[in-house]
């Protein structure tokens, strides 16, 4: 009976205290030494990316191996600036019409044939060609023919044109500024036409042949992916790395002990583990953190009782306590007072709302609705994902609304909040596809997009004319951010959105992996990495 | 299900006393929640959320992942995963004892067809009809004990029946019969007092069944509605976090294993004195 007590004593005292933080792999965080070339990267992912065909792919896991495999023509820096990608340089006509591409001339496929405009014009009619139901077709639509084309009633795209093999020319229908971020899209890398033509459309998803830093050594479905360096790469010395091996079924929990016994050379850090990793000295030089172009967004639905009155939108955005969702997220991001984030090229200064409850309250009061009311809250079923949702729960309860939680799975909310009147709060997030405020205001709060991203079923015919008035406005033009930035002042004041937080992203590095760094709008691009041991 | 007692009358009176105190001890925890701590279970106490706070000070059993106070929803949660169990419980006791009577008393094409209503749901997957079930029906407090209460009545409903089968048999039923006594009365007056005893330590056993699926339920996320606490909702919200505070997934996981051991040494406890009683 004796021992029994002592071992429940024990038991207690073991159940008290957290097992310490296991500590990172050794070795020296950094160095003053040069670059490295070879080794082995070691990453861990929980599922086979969906495709490495860049017609094709449209998410993180994808679009990071075929960044590996494939270029664009043009590319982001480090940042969200468009640089020279598979060509020297280009021009674009007066009235933003017309572009036209010197191409580089050293620039050779992996299989060892030279790169040319032909294979440029393939890769693009590759794309829109019905078949192969690509999701980023629809970004091309602009060019002169393109609808011909996909009709089946023109043999190629008129407004492509390769005037040499060294020239590569676009016609557009109408200006579109932002042309040159879709050329920098994965969906417009440029594809090996023998390899197409002998392994066909699909099976060109598991022999993919482009002219990137690596080439796709060994897929083992669900088991590993194997890159090697490709000696061909047009930029020299480039990539340090002798190949890159991704182990396939690793969940995200099991990569972060993989990586503390020195078996992944990065990983993102759990939630629950990141207030430890984030105090912990020597986890600190290996934390690589970056704001991200993402906002998350609490939705109202617009045209739901009783969200279609401002004041009850008001009040919402009075009420949350956002600096909590922050502390909630350890901090990884930054508050967010208005619809696009900090980093975003045009995103000015928004007057936004405070966290007032009391003034929440009066607003309700406002709107004849001071004794609250009951309402729904749809959110991602993710435990993660269900804290802001509670944490939200518990403000709004303070202000005497009652807010029935309703967690789903991810595609089945997607999917409810485009039906209109069906779901009058949401939980969700947007990522930009390119560094453009178009790509919040119009694509998330233009009117014509209620059928699509427009959730909240939000109209202002104002807000439309701003939008309508910035989209062909080239992106040096000064009105451009001037009149989205009027447009984004009058959607805060309707208020159909309360936004949350600009999330950050992280990861953490074996210490011998060198000049990693997260990007604002794309996965890491490994081929300026290297490995110190 | 084969009820076997735990040996000698003095041992199994023991483990019933046992299983009595834990039992009561939950259940007053359940009722005095509110006199045994100051916090709303529901509500974000700390200021500052800098992670989940131990054990201490203010807080007995430290803070959740989103800084509510554990032990408060610890003792709520009782009375959710109490309710839960009792009323699931409840709903299968009252179908399985109704269908056992009837079945067994009537016997025949009657016993045939409620027996095969019985094999069909034993040959359901339970735990994707529970599933499918608690994700169509509306989320509430009373979703879940009615969704385990309509799948768990089976084991009632053939206990009691193979009971009556014997009991109709008897003497007294057959006198009660000759004499012209009505079905109804004969079922209400002459078997059910017969198959209670047996039908009281399913209960028991039962009871702890329902809270260990109920526990499952959260766990899955369609336990009872957010924010709620239920201790099976509190063992899965919380455990990855069981490296960093590992005292959110053992005090309920605990409570969970203390509830459902108390139901078990009641039942067994109970089936000895039972089978004594007949003998």
């Amino acid at each position: 009976m004796r021992r029994l007590a002592w071992l429940l004593a024990l038991g207690a005292l073991a159940a008290a205290c957290a097992v310490p933080l296991d500590p990172p792999p050794s070795g020296a965080p950094a160095g003053d030494e040069p670059p490295r070339s070879g080794g082995v990267l070691r990453l861990g992912d929980a599922e086979d990316p969906r495709y490495l065909d860049p017609a094709r792919g449209y998410d993180v896991v994808s679009w990071s191996f075929e960044q590996m495999l494939f270029n664009t023509l043009v590319e982001y820096d480090q940042g969200t600036n468009i640089v020279p990608g598979l060509v020297e340089t280009w021009t674009t006509s007066p009235d933003g019409r017309h572009l036209s591409f010197r191409l580089r001339h050293d620039v050779v496929f992996s299989t060892g044939r030279p790169f040319t405009a032909a294979d440029v014009k393939f890769s693009l009619e590759r794309l829109l060609k019905p078949s192969i139901h690509s999701q980023g077709a629809e970004f091309f639509h602009g060019l002169e023919g393109a609808t011909d084309y996909i009709a089946g009633a023109a043999k190629e795209v008129r407004g492509i044109r390769v005037p040499a093999p060294d020239r590569v020319e676009f016609d557009l229908i109408g200006i579109d500024p932002l042309f040159l971020h879709k050329l920098a899209m994965p969906f417009a890398a440029v594809v090996d036409r023998e390899a197409v033509e002998r392994f066909g459309d699909d099976d060109f998803n598991a022999h993919p042949v482009g002219t990137g830093a690596f080439v796709l050594q060994e897929w083992v479905y669900g088991q590993r992916l194997r890159l090697a360096r490709n000696p061909r790469y047009f930029r020299a010395g480039r990539p340090y790395l002798d190949a890159v091996e991704a182990t396939i079924g690793v969940s995200p929990q099991l990569a972060w002990l993989k990586y503390q016994r020195g078996e992944l050379d990065v990983a993102t850090i759990p939630p629950a583990e990141y207030h430890r990793v984030l105090a912990d000295p020597r986890y600190r030089p290996l934390l690589i953190s970056r704001t991200t172009l993402r906002t998350n967004y609490l939705g109202l639905n617009c045209e739901v009782a009783p969200f279609d009155r401002v004041a009850v939108r008001q009040a919402m955005n009075l009420a949350i306590n956002k600096q909590r969702l922050l502390e909630l997220a350890d901090g990884q991001g930054a508050i967010a007072n208005s619809i696009l984030p900090p980093d975003m090229p045009g995103a000015g200064p928004v007057a936004g709302y405070p966290h007032d409850p009391e003034a929440a309250r009066l607003k309700l009061g406002e709107a004849g609705l001071a004794d609250g009311f009951e309402t729904t809250l749809w959110a991602y079923r993710d435990p993660e994902a269900l804290r802001p949702a509670q944490s939200i729960q518990e403000d709004l309860h303070l202000i005497g609304v009652t807010v029935n939680l309703k967690p789903v799975d991810f595609p089945a909310l997607i999917e409810a909040v485009r039906h209109p009147g069906t779901v009058s709060l949401f939980l969700l997030g947007w990522e930009a596809d390119f560094p453009d405020p178009s790509n919040f205001l119009t694509v998330l709060l233009h009117s014509r997009s209620r059928d699509t991203n427009n959730n909240t079923f939000y109209a202002n015919p104002e807000v439309d004319h701003l939008l309508d008035e910035a989209e062909p406005l080239l992106v040096n033009d000064p009105r451009r951010f001037r009149l989205f930035h009027e447009a984004e002042v009058l959607v805060m004041r309707d208020a159909p959105w309360v936004p949350l937080l600009h999330p950050a992203g992280s990861a953490v590095r074996h210490p011998r992996v060198r000049d990693l760094e997260l990007h604002p709008l794309r996965p890491s691009r490994v081929e300026g990495v290297w490995l110190a041991w | 299900m084969a009820l076997t007692g735990l040996g000698s009358a003095r041992r199994s009176r023991r483990f019933l006393a046992a299983g009595v105190v834990l039992v009561g001890a939950l259940t007053l925890v359940a009722l005095a929640a509110p006199w045994l701590t100051a916090y709303d279970p529901d509500a974000i106490v700390v200021a500052l959320y800098r992670g989940p706070l131990g054990p201490g000070g203010a807080h007995p059993l430290g803070t959740d992942t989103l800084g509510r106070d554990v032990w408060a929803r610890l003792a709520y949660g009782a009375r959710t995963s109490l309710f839960v169990g009792a009323l699931a419980m409840a709903i299968s006791l009252l179908i399985g004892t109704a269908v056992g009577l009837v079945a067994g008393y009537f016997g025949g094409l009657v016993d045939a067809a409620l027996m095969w209503v019985v094999d069909l749901v034993l040959t359901m997957p339970s735990l994707l009809l529970l599933i499918v079930l608690a994700t169509i029906l509306p989320p509430s407090i009373l979703t879940i004990p009615l969704v385990i209460g309509i799948i768990g009545w089976t084991t009632f409903a053939r206990t009691v029946r193979g009971e009556v089968l014997t009991l109709r048999e008897r003497d007294y039923v057959q006198a009660a019969r000759a004499l012209g006594a009505a079905n109804a009365r004969i079922i209400v007056r002459h078997l059910l007092p017969g198959v209670l005893p047996g039908v009281v330590v399913l209960a028991a056993l039962g009871m702890s069944g329902a809270i260990v699926v109920d526990a499952g339920l959260s766990y899955l996320g369609l336990g009872v509605p957010l924010p709620t606490p239920s201790w099976g909702r509190m063992v899965s919200d919380s455990q990855t976090y069981i490296a960093v505070a590992p005292w959110l997934v053992f005090a309920p996981g605990l409570s969970i294993a203390l509830a459902v051991v108390g139901f078990n040494l009641i039942g067994h406890g109970l089936i000895d004195l039972v089978e004594r009683r007949q003998a």
